[in-house]
């Protein structure tokens, strides 16, 4: 009833459509999704060449297990990894010839390169069949099926990238709602509303499998009220109770992970922990199709529906493209307006990013190419506090402040006004009237965050090692200070033993009182005194110095025999465990690494 | 140079915000032209003459690029802000030095636009208000009240000279229903006799009322194209209807009800057009209700016990200075977050 009434005012109140959901904020943007929706998905493009990244997934890169020259097979495994940290396979998507294994242009915010295996494709198609291994039944452990998704090299296909099987917990009955995300709430992407009309019966019989392995009773799938063809479909196809498909109201960003839980189950998922912690497993619509094809078809990963589309484009088209098929490939297939001499977007317009060369490949994220024409930019003007930002944010926090803290670096203020717990999503910066690029300042600020808190890591740590390292030098220096005192100390002692045999052997006086000792030595001193030259070459006095001599000798021999001793076997234990630690301490840093981008993704 | 995301845009800007407000003035500025005459379009001429010239030269001053700035539009809300408030024959020299003032010291030394920490036109009203009460208290009387209609060129003359030959100044001149209403307190006279005086139409303030209205007509359209927040308006309204409402009440005698105080003076101004300035006002959601509600207090003590008719200025700046106050303590809860 209330949803009906706010239809109604959002008649001519548009922004009335903002209590239609459960989030807060959000905007309306022009969807342009009509320029791709009304054709079927384009038959694959056969490249003369795919260039396949090591790394298109959250983790660390793979290995290339195939060499130059080498022909491979469709479907062939061709690059994984020993390593335990977070990875994900890479299949041949055709059958060729790998003719080179190089660093290329990755499709990355900032135009990395990295190295990808180059397949001259042969156009033959030769593929392997159930090149899985797959066994005859379904999954019915959770175990089983984050195995199979593993090999099938599945990474989360919405843009995050995040290898599928980590996200699959291993103990049953762990999820209670599996999510599958169809909401598709960027401008322009097409792909999971294809996806959803052509293959709903495979996303469904997918989102079946996962959660009779997961044991799991409900699904839920959220589709965007835009999408009636998709959303008619995937109700044709449900085939048990288990799951509902739900009509969520249009609006950006409702397709977010945390947005999306909070429209559809109504709770918030607390900042820090992971909807797996509330029993909520989320899964985009390409994701759980390509769980389908690995769990029943034997087929791993290696292509992917691809929304090309933008308003410098003729015919923007769907296709299912093999993963390494270079954007420009695909681009010329939609007749461009005019000569591409602008650079494409990878991804939604609003949170996608340029790409650095048109030439980079597909992968396993990609779910758009976008060439919009350039348009003149807008001046930036002051921010005028108008609070826009505020009522568009769906997390709630403060644009304007983050903002002003942001450029006047007082990164500890931006934290404290939760910083990062922003995803992003760019409602700010689209409706700021001064045009100002909030969300710009807002990955500035987080980036330099990080930086400091791992600067300021690395000079504690580099404090601890100085001081670790003056402890050390102190105890040496007290330790040979006192090895020196006691060895100082023993040859007194000998010396004075020595000095005591001689006198025992020379005197064989009786004992003498107080009195009479006391005399004996004044007359020594004064004989001392009296006779300088032939006491120092007296034989009496020469054999003490010379016991002493030859004992300080001695004494030096052993030391040093002893140092060699203690030294020799540690040389070879620090020459053994250099590398050793040395492994361990990359193998640490990889699994922190690995956790934070665990982390990164999970947010 | 990389561009970011998001790469679209709701085609927004500062200066289309800035017009529509203009825009929505325009109703209310017909109706003060019908029963006030031309003063107001001469006032506001003089004001825009000023803001170029300060404009222009604040900006060189500051080595800023003087095009894009000056034509945000943000001045030309100051500039009818201020018109508004001052007599519409005052002479000349009274907007020049409140626009020239606001403009100065309300935008430029603290920044320029988004950086003043005060309204510019309530300070630059505020100053000529207390530098020369006098003239500021001398209201036209409208023009079916003083039965002289004055033209273009009289109205011009008695701006720039003073006075127009063969009209008796005080004859077109009077107090404002709000000073009526004051100074009949202090002599004794209750608002209920006051109210039969001729400026005031069926218990209400003539001419104002009107004015007033097309105030309220502009606010709503600025409210329904999302160029104001609801808050403001609600709560300083809300406010002083409500507390006029308590005091006529109480004792009718000395507080006028809350129509009259409704429809006085530039209340509809300030709370569609004046606190609603976002670059002053508080930025969160509660923020702005508090913000609004304080005003409004403000203005309804100053009205009935302060030394001045009307103190929507002094309330207006008094608030402004509690803004970072008001912001700190009513942040939004962050998703995903216990307060």
């Amino acid at each position: 009833m209330l949803d009906w009434i706010l239809k109604l005012i959002s008649l001519i109140y548009p922004m009335a459509k903002r209590g239609l959901k459960k989030f807060n904020g959000g905007i309306f943007p022009k969807s342009h999704k009509d320029l791709s929706n009304h054709h079927p998905i384009v038959k694959t493009i056969m490249p003369k060449e795919l260039a396949l990244p090591l790394k298109q997934h959250i983790g660390i890169a793979v290995e290339p297990l195939v060499v130059v020259g080498e022909k491979v097979l469709k479907n062939q495994l061709i690059a994984n990894t020993e390593d335990t940290s977070l990875h994900a396979p890479i299949h041949a998507p055709t059958s060729g010839t790998i003719s080179a294994i190089e660093q290329r242009q990755l499709p990355h915010s900032s135009g990395l390169t990295g190295l990808c295996i180059i397949i001259t494709t042969d156009g033959l198609e030769l593929e392997i069949e159930n090149a899985l291994k797959i066994p005859n039944k379904v999954p019915t452990e959770p175990n089983t099926l984050k195995n199979i998704i593993y090999k099938a090299g599945i990474v989360g296909m919405g843009g995050a990238g995040f290898p599928t099987f980590a996200k699959i917990p291993n103990e049953k009955n762990k999820v209670k709602t599996i999510i599958i995300n169809g909401a598709e709430c960027e401008p322009f992407i097409t792909c999971d509303d294809l996806i959803m009309q052509t293959y709903a019966k495979q996303i469904i019989s997918g989102a079946n499998i996962v959660a009779n392995a997961l044991g799991c009773n409900k699904i839920i799938c959220g589709i965007e009220d835009n999408k009636q063809q998709a959303i008619k479909k995937m109700r044709q196809a449900v085939n048990n109770e288990k799951i509902t498909i739900k009509s969520i109201p249009t609006i950006y960003p409702i397709g977010g992970e945390k947005q999306l839980i909070q429209e559809i189950l109504g709770i918030e998922i607390p900042a820090g922990s992971h909807a797996l912690n509330s029993g909520i497993l989320v899964m985009n619509v390409s994701t759980v199709r390509a769980i389908y094809q690995a769990v029943i078809e034997g087929k791993p990963l290696t292509s992917r529906i691809v929304t090309i589309s933008g308003t410098g484009l003729k015919k923007p088209y769907n296709t299912e493209a093999m993963l390494g098929t270079a954007f420009i490939d695909l681009i010329k297939f939609a007749k461009p307006k005019m000569k591409l001499n602008y650079r494409l977007i990878q991804g939604g317009p609003m949170m996608g990013f340029e790409v650095q060369t048109n030439q980079v490949p597909i992968t396993k994220t990609t779910n758009c190419i976008l060439a919009n024409t350039p348009q003149k930019k807008t001046a930036t003007m002051p921010c005028i506090r108008c609070g826009e930002c505020m009522d568009a944010c769906p997390i709630n926090l403060l644009p304007q402040q983050l903002y002003w803290y942001s450029k006047s670096q007082e990164f500890e203020k931006t934290e404290k006004l939760n910083l990062f717990d922003c995803i992003e999503c760019g409602c700010c910066s689209y409706v700021c009237p001064s045009n100002i690029p909030l969300v710009q300042y807002y990955r500035f600020a987080k980036a330099e965050v990080k930086k400091n808190k791992s600067e300021q890591k690395a000079t504690s740590l580099a404090k601890l090692r100085y001081e670790n390292k003056l402890a050390r030098q102190e105890k040496l220096k007290v330790e040979k200070a006192n090895r020196l005192k006691a060895k100082k100390e023993a040859i007194k002692q000998k010396s004075l033993a020595d000095k005591d045999k001689n006198i025992t052997a020379t005197s064989s006086t009786p004992p003498m009182s107080a009195r009479e000792k006391a005399l004996a030595a004044a007359k020594k001193r004064t004989q001392q005194a009296n006779q300088i030259t032939p006491d120092k070459a007296s034989p009496a006095k020469a054999t003490p110095t010379k016991a002493a001599t030859t004992a300080i000798a001695a004494a030096k021999k052993r030391a040093a025999l002893k140092k060699i001793k203690q030294q020799t076997p540690n040389k070879d234990t620090i020459e053994d465990s250099k590398p050793d630690n040395r492994k361990k301490a990359i193998e640490a840093e990889k699994k922190r690494a690995a956790l934070i981008k665990t982390k990164k993704s999970q947010e | 140079m990389i561009n970011t995301s998001p790469f679209i845009h709701d085609n927004n800007s500062v200066q289309k915000l800035m017009f529509k407000v203009q825009l929505a003035l325009l109703p209310a500025l017909i109706v003060h032209v019908y029963f006030f005459g031309y003063g107001i379009v001469i006032q506001w001429l003089l004001g825009l003459i000023t803001f170029l010239i300060v404009e222009s030269i604040m900006l060189k001053l500051r080595n800023r690029p003087v095009l894009p700035f000056i034509s945000d539009l943000t001045a030309v809300i100051t500039i009818s802000g201020i018109a508004f408030c001052i007599p519409p024959n005052s002479s000349w020299w009274l907007i020049v030095t409140a626009v020239s003032f606001a403009l100065i010291f309300g935008k430029h030394l603290y920044g320029g636009m988004g950086y003043n920490p005060f309204n510019p036109a309530m300070l630059g009203y505020a100053f000529i208000l207390i530098s020369f009460p006098v003239e500021i208290t001398q209201w036209s009387l409208p023009i079916a009240i003083s039965g002289q209609e004055l033209t273009f060129i009289n109205t011009l003359q008695l701006i720039f000279t003073g006075n127009i030959p063969n009209i008796n100044i005080d004859q077109i001149t009077g107090a404002t229903p709000l000073n009526s209403m004051k100074t009949g307190l202090t002599t004794g006279t209750t608002i209920l006799q006051t109210l039969n005086l001729p400026i005031f139409d069926n218990n209400l303030p003539y001419a104002w009322t009107q004015i007033n209205i097309a105030f309220i007509l502009g606010g709503l359209w600025l409210l329904f194209t999302r160029a104001i927040n609801w808050q403001y308006p609600i709560g300083f309204l809300g406010t002083i209807a409500l507390l006029a409402t308590i005091f006529h009440y109480i004792d009718p005698h000395t507080y006028a009800p809350a129509s009259v105080h409704l429809f006085s003076g530039g209340i509809m101004l300030a709370a569609f057009f004046i606190i609603t300035d976002p670059v002053t006002s508080s930025t969160t959601p509660k923020g702005k209700l508090v913000f609004a509600i304080g005003i409004g207090c403000l203005v309804y003590i100053i009205r009935n016990w302060g030394a001045f008719p009307d103190g929507i200025s002094f309330a207006v700046l008094l608030l402004n200075m509690c803004v970072p106050f008001i912001d700190q303590y009513t942040a939004p809860r962050v998703v995903g977050y216990k307060k």
